[in-house]
């Protein structure tokens, strides 16, 4: 039987889902009348997240010149939305610890979607775009697809991954070969049901065919390129993954000198190291 | 052009060009005789070449003197196969591979 996205989302919901703190944190901060104190209480209750988000803050991925030494000047700093997409970086990260090694490496997988989101939220920079955080998220979180179809459906991930070796094709076109879906899809899917905005979701669904964003084609072409320069600068799943081809209309709408892209990528490099190191420590 | 990366920038350089930063800021202008303290600050402000007086040859590759063609072409024959979905002609790609070329001779360098 061909498994389908929804039962996919649904076996996973059981195994993984997000801390029910994330609800708290966006009522505290939609809620009109809530102060950086109340929020920064909520995020303070979970201990790990607080101290990976204070060591975020005072990375190279910030720069600030004085240190940051708590939840209350970090929003102050860095902002409310952007520390809480952070927030959301770092717990759906958490909420996916318990994947065994056998399928993926784990620590290649990581090292891959934390260099797409660094490398977006330097695409993001580059073109002055408002609220980078949201374009680390986008690009951190751009295959959980994966880990949701590792958890799920095991034995059909193990079925793509070798056609794939054997063939020396790409993962997401074996992938829409076999069961009509991918990873894509199945990301978002689950980030809805985790009422995670749309902003992050869907260019999470179309990072493989930015073409076919409708609200975010701006977010989706930015993931999509930082995807695959996230591959070639050596950043993959595996050694022999194949470097995802380049949707031109994508690339059209980003707008990026082409000599940009040494300097995005030397920028980013140093981030990505830093980033990884914070992130992966407590899991 | 004949652009000089950051790192090989030396002070005694002559600018054939104005130093601008990605904002429009300029740092420094064309003739400036460059100092130890201009190099720190195009550092700071994500300079990574600078357009200097009698440099032969064109662009900056970056390459480290110690890397041969042969090197480089081992580095992208190796490579070659993860690029067999993309197209290599276009300008991006092209780049792109250039590049992980380039970092793949330096750490075999290393």
């Amino acid at each position: 039987m061909i498994p389908t996205i929804e039962s996919i989302v649904d076996k996973t919901q059981a195994v993984y889902s997000l801390p029910l703190f994330y609800d708290r944190l966006n009522e505290k901060i939609n809620h009109p009348r809530s102060s950086l104190a109340d929020i920064g209480r909520v995020i303070s209750e979970d201990q790990g997240l607080t101290v990976r988000l204070l060591k975020l803050a005072n990375s190279p991925l910030f720069g600030y010149h004085s240190k940051i030494d708590s939840i209350t000047r970090a929003l102050t700093l860095i902002g409310t939305q952007q520390l809480r997409d952070l927030a959301l970086a770092v717990s759906v990260m958490g909420s996916f610890s318990g994947i065994p090694n056998e399928l993926i490496d784990m620590k290649s997988f990581w090292k891959h979607n934390i260099a797409c989101g660094i490398l977006s939220r330097s695409i993001a920079t580059f073109r002055r775009e408002v609220n980078q955080e949201r374009f680390f998220v986008a690009g951190m979180l751009h295959d959980v697809g994966i880990l949701v179809m590792c958890t799920a459906i095991p034995d059909a991930v193990r079925g793509i991954l070798l056609e794939r070796r054997q063939h020396g094709g790409l993962y997401y076109v074996s992938e829409q070969n076999s069961l009509g879906f991918g990873h894509g899809a199945v990301g978002n899917a689950l980030l809805a049901k985790w009422k995670i905005p749309l902003n992050i979701s869907e260019p999470i669904a179309c990072h493989h065919s930015p073409a076919s964003a409708l609200k975010y084609p701006l977010e989706a072409a930015t993931i999509h390129l930082a995807d695959i320069i996230s591959h070639t600068m050596g950043h993959s799943l595996t050694a022999d993954w194949r470097v995802p081809p380049l949707d031109n209309a994508a690339w059209d709408l980003l707008d990026i000198p082409v000599n940009q892209l040494d300097t995005i990528i030397r920028q980013s490099e140093t981030q990505i190291e830093e980033t990884a190191a914070i992130l992966s420590e407590a899991a | 052009m004949s652009m000089v990366a950051l790192d090989n920038l030396a002070p005694g350089m002559v600018l054939a060009a104005n130093v601008i930063d990605k904002g429009g800021r300029m740092l420094l202008g064309e003739g400036a005789e460059l100092e130890a303290k201009h190099l720190f600050i195009f550092r700071t402000w994500g300079i990574i070449e600078a357009d200097i007086v009698g440099v032969e040859g064109g662009g900056s590759d970056l390459l480290p003197d110690d890397v041969s063609q042969e090197e480089l072409d081992q580095a992208r024959e190796s490579l070659l196969p993860l690029y067999r979905h993309t197209d290599i002609e276009h300008p991006v790609i092209s780049e792109l591979l250039r590049l992980a070329v380039l970092r793949k001779v330096r750490h075999v360098s290393q």
